[in-house]
């Protein structure tokens, strides 16, 4: 006790220090070198094959999109987002497209002007299935990209949506089409082209040593300006504790991804600061609702929703998430994050109540028989397995506490920890009983329809693990995606996810908070949700600390 | 002689051979494979995963990927590396001096002060240095690589930081450095993991040494020596030293596997951009042609290794040599 009650009081000291020590002051002397500590080489810095967060900080900074979304991460209409490559821009009256006014300034590193055409080039790459990426799946609705001159780039879209101009802005930095008009997409990733990236935005790429280094420096002649700091360099360790040992030792500047367990060691250090900002990941243990042995039959125990919601409803979230992250996260809602301006923090959840879930799992027939205190029926343990991937500490926590606790109810929870690829190839093929997942999601909340709707939920297609299937859920979810009113927005997105909390697919166990390590000499801007280091040009180096 | 290595060579030409098919096949069976990552995306779908399995040929018939990576091989091709995007053989070209360099450093060190070590324990035996040392080696020699690595991690990087937390150089500033202070910084990036296996790899090679060099003292010719008046010392260097020097050269040979593999867990642990660090990562990213390139390039070196030493000793045993 005496223990978490010093770390709760060193992360209130870490919050406090955050807070206070880390907002940017305006007017910071131009200049200094930012050096981030990353576990792990980027995978490609080709902004639409990106899949790592390491390769999406380098490949922001280096490339720009039409437009960016704005700190609030609203995805409806063009509210709240600014101008990057296009300056201006115009609907249509009937919306079905909209003309792109690119800044007649804007230049490529390599000293080419930025046209329409690179917009329309970067469509038509995007959309090539021999290219592989994720991304095409997202721009179904763009019909394609006219270039009536060349500072003008003009999207058509198939149908009016609320988050037309966010998925032409946000799902596509621009690529320079005279870079890769002559190169096969499938050749893409082996190009040197790949290597040596050539963008419009603020900082321009200098190297990339492998398991050494990334590094960019300012782009002076940028037509945003320049930003303030003179470099930005990773420096990539293999691990996890390498990448943080470099940052406690004072070799970077900044680490992206403490654990709550780190923050002690951090605190010891006079120079380093912590912070804290709103994630868009949330965790949940997923129950799979098809029998692993034949996807045809319900899973034996998790197919019956009572019992699904008598294990919800055993298990304590509020204390499970607050021994794992003390105050730095709060209960999942559901399959969404309280930074969507869509979503109610007070959705209605099914709460804890162990002797309400021991009375329903009686009703079912699973009574206490075994001298282990387990229940069964028909000779059958309630028993199952469930799987976290080895690498991560915070799941195996949470895993032990839920075994403990949904022991108390008489079930019996075998944990499996897995090689993280291991745990994602039986979750694919819907091999497993539960396991430990967390998605982290993007500014759309629509996301939820491949997690968790009746599309994703097929094994040859779909990233619903659990194979949770309810029409009204991808009704009501269709419905929010639809609606170009927030407030309804808002209100379907609520209905849905309380349908969802309600049929307990899951137990929504953690938000957890971001959390970066920095050392005082850095002054940094707010951090986005979805990308915290979205304003590093507006970062800086207090004077007289610059590294050379 | 020439048949003898001939032989040898063949031999080892097999055993590559062997190392590599079991090791593609192992490496295939592991679940998951390049691109299971990517599917830790609610965005991503199934077909992009499939997309990019055709585009590397995951998506044929384990055998008839056999058949290809044989037929590439022996066009002197390893294969692409999926993690890095680029040849294997670039990959391991870029890597391997830094390992040799590794291995180099520790493999003198270990023995060099293998050597000292167990001359003084034989000038001073049964003496309390003489305990302590045996002590100290038989602890070096049992410890566990990775326990000790990270322990002098620990210790000299982050309690007591006189030394660079990892990596071959500055990650930030050695492209700025002038030559001097370029060639300053990757030896202060070396010092610690040389040093660390020289240290552990220095306790065998100091029993060994030391069990030679007493098996050596009770001979004629020492007897001799000693009559003829020459000092201990001058006994030891000029005298039994030489003798005793004959095993711990088959040693080198014997000892290059276990410095590889120890070099592997010192390049993890301490970020040596060597080829340990790349095929340990390339096994968690389940980079199949990395991981087969890899373990081709160090069974390669283990038989070479042994096959130097087999010529060393040779070169220094008349009696090998007339034999």
């Amino acid at each position: 006790m005496a223990t978490m009650n010093h770390v709760r009081l060193l992360c209130a000291v870490a919050l406090f220090a955050g807070c206070v020590g880390s907002e940017s002051t305006p007017g910071g002397k131009p200049g200094g070198t930012l050096a981030i500590s990353i576990g792990g080489d980027p995978d490609v810095l080709i902004p639409s094959l990106v899949s790592t967060v390491q390769a999406a900080q380098m490949v922001d900074l280096v490339y720009d999109r039409l437009a960016d979304i704005g700190d609030s991460l609203n995805v409806v209409g063009d509210a709240g987002f600014t101008p990057r490559l296009a300056d201006s821009w115009t609907w249509s009256p009937d919306s079905l497209s909209i003309a792109f006014h690119i800044n007649p300034r804007a230049k490529w590193h390599d000293g080419q002007p930025v046209r329409s055409s690179d917009v329309r080039f970067t469509l038509q790459s995007t959309r090539d299935s021999t290219l592989g990426t994720p991304v095409a799946a997202l721009i179904t609705n763009i019909d394609s990209v006219s270039t009536p001159d060349s500072a003008t780039a003009v999207f058509w879209f198939h149908k009016r949506t609320p988050q037309q101009f966010y998925d032409a802005t946000y799902q596509m930095p621009i690529m320079p089409e005279h870079i890769w008009k002559g190169i096969a997409p499938a050749a893409w990733r082996a190009s040197e082209a790949a290597k040596h990236p050539i963008g419009s935005g603020q900082f321009r790429f200098v190297r990339w040593t492998p398991r050494t280094a990334v590094e960019v420096a300012a782009d002076s002649a940028n037509y945003r300006g320049a930003p303030k700091l003179a470099r930005v360099v990773w420096s990539i360790a293999p691990d996890f504790p390498t990448a943080l040992t470099r940052f406690l030792s004072g070799e970077t500047d900044f680490f992206e991804v403490l654990r709550p367990e780190n923050i002690p060691e951090v605190m010891k250090h006079p120079n380093l600061r912590v912070k804290t900002y709103r994630s868009l990941a949330y965790l949940f243990a997923q129950f799979n609702l098809r029998d692993p042995a034949n996807h045809a039959r319900p899973h034996p125990i998790f197919g019956n929703r009572e019992l699904r919601r008598a294990l919800t409803m055993a298990t304590d979230r509020a204390t499970i998430v607050r021994s794992v992250y003390d105050t730095l996260a709060l209960p999942a809602l559901g399959p969404t994050v309280r930074a969507y301006p869509t979503t109610d923090p007070n959705i209605r959840q099914i709460p804890f109540d162990l002797p309400r879930a021991r009375l329903i799992l009686d009703s079912l027939g699973w009574r206490v028989t075994r001298s282990d205190g387990t229940r069964s029926r028909n000779g059958r343990p309630l028993q199952f397995t469930l799987s976290v991937p080895s690498t991560s500490k915070v799941r195996i926590r949470l895993a032990v506490l839920i075994q403990e606790q949904l022991r108390q109810a008489g079930v019996k929870v075998d944990i499996e920890q897995l090689d993280f690829r291991v745990l994602v190839e039986k979750e694919r093929k819907r091999a497993f009983d539960a396991a430990i997942g967390q998605w982290n999601t993007q500014p759309s909340p629509g996301s939820v329809r491949g997690s968790w709707g009746t599309p994703g939920s097929h094994a040859s297609s779909g990233t619903n693990y659990g194979s949770y299937e309810n029409p009204v859920f991808d009704a009501y979810v269709d419905s929010a995606l639809a609606s170009f009113d927030p407030g309804n927005a808002r209100s379907y997105f609520t209905k849905a996810y309380e349908t969802i909390v309600q049929d307990a697919p899951a137990i929504w166990l953690a938000e957890p908070r971001g959390i970066v390590g920095y050392n005082a000499r850095v002054h940094l801007a707010p951090l986005r949700s979805d990308a915290w280091w979205a304003h590093i040009p507006d970062w800086w180096v207090a004077a007289g600390q610059n590294t050379p | 002689m020439l048949p003898y290595f001939a032989r040898r060579l063949a031999q080892a030409a097999v055993i590559v051979a062997f190392v590599a098919a079991i090791s593609f096949a192992l490496i295939h069976l592991a679940p998951g494979d390049p691109f299971s990552a990517v599917m830790d995306n609610p965005n991503v779908s199934e077909s992009v995963r499939q997309t990019l399995r055709a585009q590397y040929g995951l998506d044929k018939p384990l055998p008839e990927q056999f058949a290809r990576y044989v037929g590439s091989l022996a066009r002197g091709d390893l294969g692409w590396s999926f993690s890095h995007d680029r040849p294997v053989l670039d990959v391991l070209a870029t890597a391997l001096p830094n390992t040799l360099l590794l291995m180099g450093v520790a493999l003198v060190g270990s023995f060099s002060l293998g050597i000292l070590v167990a001359l003084i324990q034989v000038a001073r035996r049964g003496s309390a240095t003489d305990h302590a040392l045996s002590g100290v080696t038989l602890l070096l020699f049992s410890m566990p690589e990775f326990w000790f690595a990270i322990l002098a991690l620990l210790a000299f990087t982050y309690w007591l930081p006189i030394f660079p937390v990892g990596g071959s150089v500055d990650a930030v500033m050695h492209d700025y450095m002038g030559l001097g202070a370029r060639i300053g910084d990757r030896l202060r990036h070396l010092t610690l993991p040389a040093l660390t296996l020289t240290v552990l790899a220095a306790g065998g090679v100091a029993r060994y040494q030391r069990a030679a060099l007493l098996e050596v003292l009770p001979a004629d010719y020492i007897r001799t020596a000693r009559l003829k008046g020459l000092t201990e010392r001058e006994i030891l260097r000029r005298h039994a030293l030489r003798n005793a020097l004959l095993p711990t050269i088959s040693l080198i040979g014997l000892s290059f596997p276990a410095l590889l593999t120890g070099a592997f867990f010192i390049e993890k642990i301490f970020a040596w951009p060597g080829m340990g660090l790349a095929v340990v990562s390339a096994i968690s990213s389940r980079d199949y042609p990395l991981v087969v390139g890899g373990v081709i390039i160090g069974s390669i070196m283990v038989t070479l290794g042994s096959l130097i030493a087999d010529v060393l000793y040779a070169w220094a045993d008349p009696r090998i040599r007339a034999h």
